[in-house]
């Protein structure tokens, strides 16, 4: 039997081309990130609303085929004026804006949580690397800086991805499924893109904004810092400024309110006469902080505003709550809309608001990981 | 039993002259008794006696062994957990006169980084007591001295590691203290650097100051003094010059090696001879290993073998007892 | 031919870095030798790719460091000098990354990482987190980072700072076996000499930019035909006066006489000369110079 050399031995294998090279960067990062209990743990959270937004679909497909299984639920929901009678009677008319809706309030929930899961693994990514000099080690192995960068947002695609765009896929599936019906497709399958979309825009802008402030400082917890100041300082600032506007706007347009019986039996005493003027104004007051929201600015400061704003534009939003709006009565319309719709601004200055923060990013990325390959 | 030999007089053989110190009893700059020092469970120094000559002096041990502990008790950074350590005769513990005395060049690189190399020195020597004006002069003297003189009005922050390793060794002299504690104080420097500092370091052992050099690098102490310190696991395992170390360590026999063309005819007539242990051959070189616990005996008899009939030795040398070997020994054992 | 450099220049600003440098390395072990400032940092660099030349042109291991960079980082490795980590990670996923980044499928570069863990000496440890690991034990890590894709040339960036004796030795003794065993070429930059001395065969010495000298070390080291080192037990002062008397040049250098014997003579004379007057020769060498006075020699050119 040959004795075998326990040295060092050679290796001749195959090296596949960079252009993978991004896949094992977000792999790892994937893993390092999968170590944090927290982060775990607010991960299968941010799974939960995908759980509710399967249910509330799969539901509403039984009511669409006005199955016997959802009927309790049917007659709950119409003895609490939540479902018109309209809407019970043909569900078919309104299946685009009920989805539009449903996936809306999933998306304003997940893009808080994707926010938190930012914050818990986002800063880490670049200042880590930083803090333990590991760039010279990636720098000098065949691969380009856009292949570390890509890596790196592929870390931050990977989870969000999880949180927000298989959710969406897997749901609308489990809603297609449930009504057996092909037609759905037709009419939502916009509805699917845009959630998509509206997901990648998520996680390209403000993955790359993350990314870019990690590249920023050795220190996460600074990074973090920041992360969290923009996202809630700038949300704080913008809706005392939006409080201190519409107060303006109310105070300058607005006459006062019609006066109403009060006191303990004051809802005996009103009168019709009462009621219908109590509605006009309020309906007025509406109307008119819609039309002042066109041409406000502040919600801008917010960055999870700007990424609202743009999703209620690409899922279509606005338009279901318009037509639900038609179930009520004329003079609730207006209010209906404005209430429930958000701010009506162009979309586009949120759009500029968020191109101009990622190409800003790409310009610091480009310039902190370039000056930092330091071979002293 | 590794052997602890007693402190030898403080003199360095590449010293010019004997001061006038050493004529009568050895001083001893640095003394420690019985001192041991632990963190919580864990023991840094245990039970340390000794003293530090006048002169140049090498503190050598594998990480772990305690050096950086023993620099920062002797400087009084820490207080003991046992035993007493004094410094020119005073105990160092909270007492801030004499650090006027005690010169420190710490292993960190912690620089005030926008200062001004000249300032960072000034700065350094106003903090150790000097007036403005003997100040000024000192600065201007020992940056002078470590070769800085060009780069002084350049901040730290643009230094490359030589030149901050030559700002640290200034700002250690610039208030002449008696004692200086060198915590490796050439890593990083290139060879020119390196020399220069050296030929600084040498001079200072030889003006009768005490200084102690903390260092990795084997082949740079065996160049600056044979006086050497070793720790290894918070203890004291040798201190004293390491030729008579080396005499010392007695199972180690010494390895001496003879370069001659008729090698094997060399090797049978040494192999008679009752002190060998025994030969190896050194095939390539031409030569042969010797081995032998008697150097004494066979260095004397070499002179005759080699006027024998064709056994011309060409060379004879023993790397037995460079400070690398030495170490090696001590440590591993 | 390992490396090659044809006139190659690179300013940052005001301080040019390399100054129309053409050298050419044979494959082997080779030493990077220069004062700080002089050029090394920016040759490995531009070996690596990372930094673009001004102009001239070169080639490592035939391929032209201007246009084939990650061409040549795949049979490249690379120890830097700095503390370098991936964070987080333990030492075998550590090495694992590493060879991923290079284009190897996970599953190789696993094996590979233990085949060359083995190598390196990281027993248990390599189950440990990285950041745990002692200085000695970084430095080994590093290595096997920079070897799991077997590259033919591995460039080390003062691997020995920093290390105590027994670390130091381990690594050297890597180096020696990789290069003198298993054919690896090895550039290695250090401002040690002996470290330098014990590892390469070669060495080419910058200074400001340019090549001060370069060529096998034991050609440079020359070789003084007559002189001897000696070294008495005992004063070498009596004997060296009885040496003049025979007619050879005696002169004392620390604690060693540095002895020249006139034409004709071989050391015999220096054994009958001891053999009278009952003095030990401890040591008998031919003089060479040290590779510390060829470096300074060749700085003193510069």
């Amino acid at each position: 039997m040959p004795i075998f050399d326990q040295g060092y031995q050679h290796w001749k294998g195959h090296l596949s081309g960079h252009g993978w090279r991004w896949l094992a960067i977000a792999r790892h990062g994937v893993r390092i990130g999968l170590q944090g209990r927290v982060f775990r743990i607010v991960l299968l959270v941010s799974l939960l609303p995908a759980l509710v937004l399967a249910t509330v679909l799969s539901i509403w497909s039984l009511i669409e085929r006005k199955s016997d299984l959802v009927g309790p639920i049917v007659q709950f929901l119409s003895s609490m004026q939540i479902l018109s009678p309209t809407v019970a009677a043909d569900p078919r008319q309104y299946r685009l804006e009920v989805w539009t809706l449903c996936y809306n309030y999933f998306f304003s929930t997940e893009l808080t949580l994707s926010m938190i899961l930012i914050v818990l693994v986002g800063p880490n990514l670049i200042s880590q690397d930083l803090r333990f000099n590991a760039l010279p080690l990636y720098l000098s192995r065949p691969l380009r800086r856009i292949d570390y960068l890509g890596g790196k947002l592929g870390v931050i695609g990977a989870f969000l991805g999880l949180a927000i765009i298989v959710p969406c896929l897997v749901t609308y599936a489990l809603g297609l499924l449930f009504s057996l019906d092909v037609t759905i497709v037709r009419d939502t399958y916009r509805l699917l893109l845009a959630s998509v979309a509206y997901g990648l825009v998520i996680i390209v802008c403000s993955g790359m904004l993350i990314l870019a402030l990690s590249s920023l400082s050795r220190n996460s917890r600074y990074v973090a810092l920041f992360w969290v100041s923009i996202w809630i300082v700038g949300g704080l600032a913008s809706t005392i400024l939006e409080g201190v506007y519409y107060g303006q706007v109310a105070a300058s347009q607005m006459s006062r309110p019609p006066e109403m019986p009060r006191g303990r039996d004051a809802r005996r005493r009103m009168t019709p006469a009462d009621l219908e003027k109590q509605q006009n104004w309020a309906e007025d007051f509406q109307t008119r902080m819609a039309e002042a929201s066109k041409t406000d600015w502040r919600p801008l400061i917010s960055y999870t505003s700007n990424l609202s704003r743009i999703g209620r534009e690409l899922l279509g939003t606005d338009a279901a709550w318009r037509k639900l709006s038609e179930l009520q009565p004329a003079q609730m319309r207006g209010r209906v809309v404005a209430s429930n719709a958000g701010p009506l601004y162009p979309w586009y200055w949120s759009a500029g608001v968020l191109a101009g923060l990622f190409v800003i990013s790409v310009c610091v990325l480009s310039l902190s990981v370039r000056s930092l390959d330091r071979l002293r | 039993m590794t052997p602890v030999p007693q402190s030898l007089a403080a003199q360095s053989p590449t010293a010019p002259s004997p001061t006038p110190q050493s004529v009568a009893a050895p001083r001893s700059i640095v003394e420690f008794h019985g001192v041991s020092k632990w963190y919580g469970n864990v023991i840094g120094i245990n039970k340390l006696t000794l003293r530090v000559p006048v002169g140049v002096t090498g503190l050598l041990g594998p990480n772990g062994a305690g050096k950086s502990t023993f620099l920062q008790l002797a400087t009084g950074q820490l207080y003991a957990s046992q035993g007493k350590i004094r410094v020119l005769g005073q105990p160092v513990w909270n007492n801030s006169a004499i650090n006027r005395q005690i010169g420190l060049c710490p292993e960190q690189d912690a620089f005030y980084e926008w200062m001004t190399g000249w300032d960072f020195v000034h700065t350094s020597a106003r903090l150790a007591g000097l007036s403005r004006a003997a100040a000024r002069d000192a600065t201007e003297r020992t940056l002078d001295a470590v070769g800085m003189t060009q780069y002084q009005g350049r901040a730290v922050r643009g230094y490359s590691k030589g030149m901050r390793q030559r700002t640290k060794l200034a700002q250690s002299l610039v208030h002449d203290p008696q004692v200086l504690f060198l915590d490796e104080p050439l890593t990083g420097t290139d060879p020119v650097a390196r020399h220069d500092l050296m030929t600084i370091i040498q001079r200072l052992g030889s003006e009768g100051k005490s200084v102690l050099v903390s260092s990795h690098v084997l082949h740079e102490v065996q160049t600056l003094t044979p006086n050497i310190i070793l720790l290894n696991h918070g203890r004291l395992v040798a201190e004293g010059n390491v030729r008579d170390i080396r005499d010392l360590i007695d199972e180690h026999p010494h390895h001496i090696v003879l370069i001659c063309d008729e090698y094997r005819r060399l090797a049978g007539r040494i192999l008679s001879w009752d002190d060998v242990e025994g030969v190896r051959v050194l095939a390539k070189e031409k030569g042969l290993m010797v081995e032998t616990h008697k150097p004494d005996a066979f260095y004397s008899r070499l002179p005759q073998l080699s006027l024998e009939d064709g056994l011309a030795i060409k060379e004879v040398y023993s790397d037995d007892d460079s400070l690398e070997s030495v170490f090696k020994y001590l440590v591993n054992k | 031919m390992l490396f090659q450099f044809e006139g190659v220049t690179k300013t940052y600003g005001r301080v040019v870095a390399l100054d129309n440098l053409s050298v050419s390395a044979p494959t082997g072990a080779i030493g990077l030798l220069g004062p700080n400032g002089s050029g090394k940092t920016t040759m490995i660099r531009s070996l690596l790719g990372l930094t673009r030349v001004d102009r001239g042109s070169g080639q490592v291991l035939g391929m032209d460091f201007r246009r084939r960079q990650l061409d040549i980082r795949r049979s490249v490795g690379f120890v830097p000098e700095d503390e370098c980590l991936f964070p987080h990670v333990v030492g075998v996923e550590f090495v694992t990354y590493a060879g991923e980044l290079v284009g190897m499928s996970t599953k190789d570069a696993m094996q590979r990482a233990h085949e060359v863990l083995d190598y390196v000496g990281l027993g248990e440890a390599r189950y440990r987190k990285a950041e745990s690991y002692s200085t000695g034990m970084k430095q080994r890590l590093k290595l096997a980072s920079a070897i799991v894709h077997d590259p033919k040339l591995l460039i080390m960036d003062e691997p020995t700072n920093g290390m105590d004796p027994r670390g130091r030795e381990e690594l050297l003794e890597l180096s020696r076996d990789l290069v003198r065993n298993k054919g690896m070429s090895l550039l290695f930059s250090s401002h040690l000499l002996p470290d330098v001395e014990s590892v390469c065969d070669q060495i080419i010495v910058l200074g400001r930019g340019k090549l001060l000298t370069e060529g096998n070390i034991q050609q440079l080291k020359q070789l003084h035909n007559r002189t001897f080192e000696v070294r008495l037990k005992g004063e070498g002062r009596p004997f060296a006066e009885s040496l003049s008397g025979l007619g050879c040049v005696a002169k004392m250098r620390d604690d060693a006489l540095l002895v020249e014997i006139p034409e004709g003579r071989t050391q015999q004379m220096l054994w009958e000369a001891a053999a009278q007057q009952q003095v030990q020769i401890r040591t008998l060498r031919e003089q060479r110079s040290t590779l510390e006075e060829v470096f300074l020699k060749a700085l003193g050119q510069g």
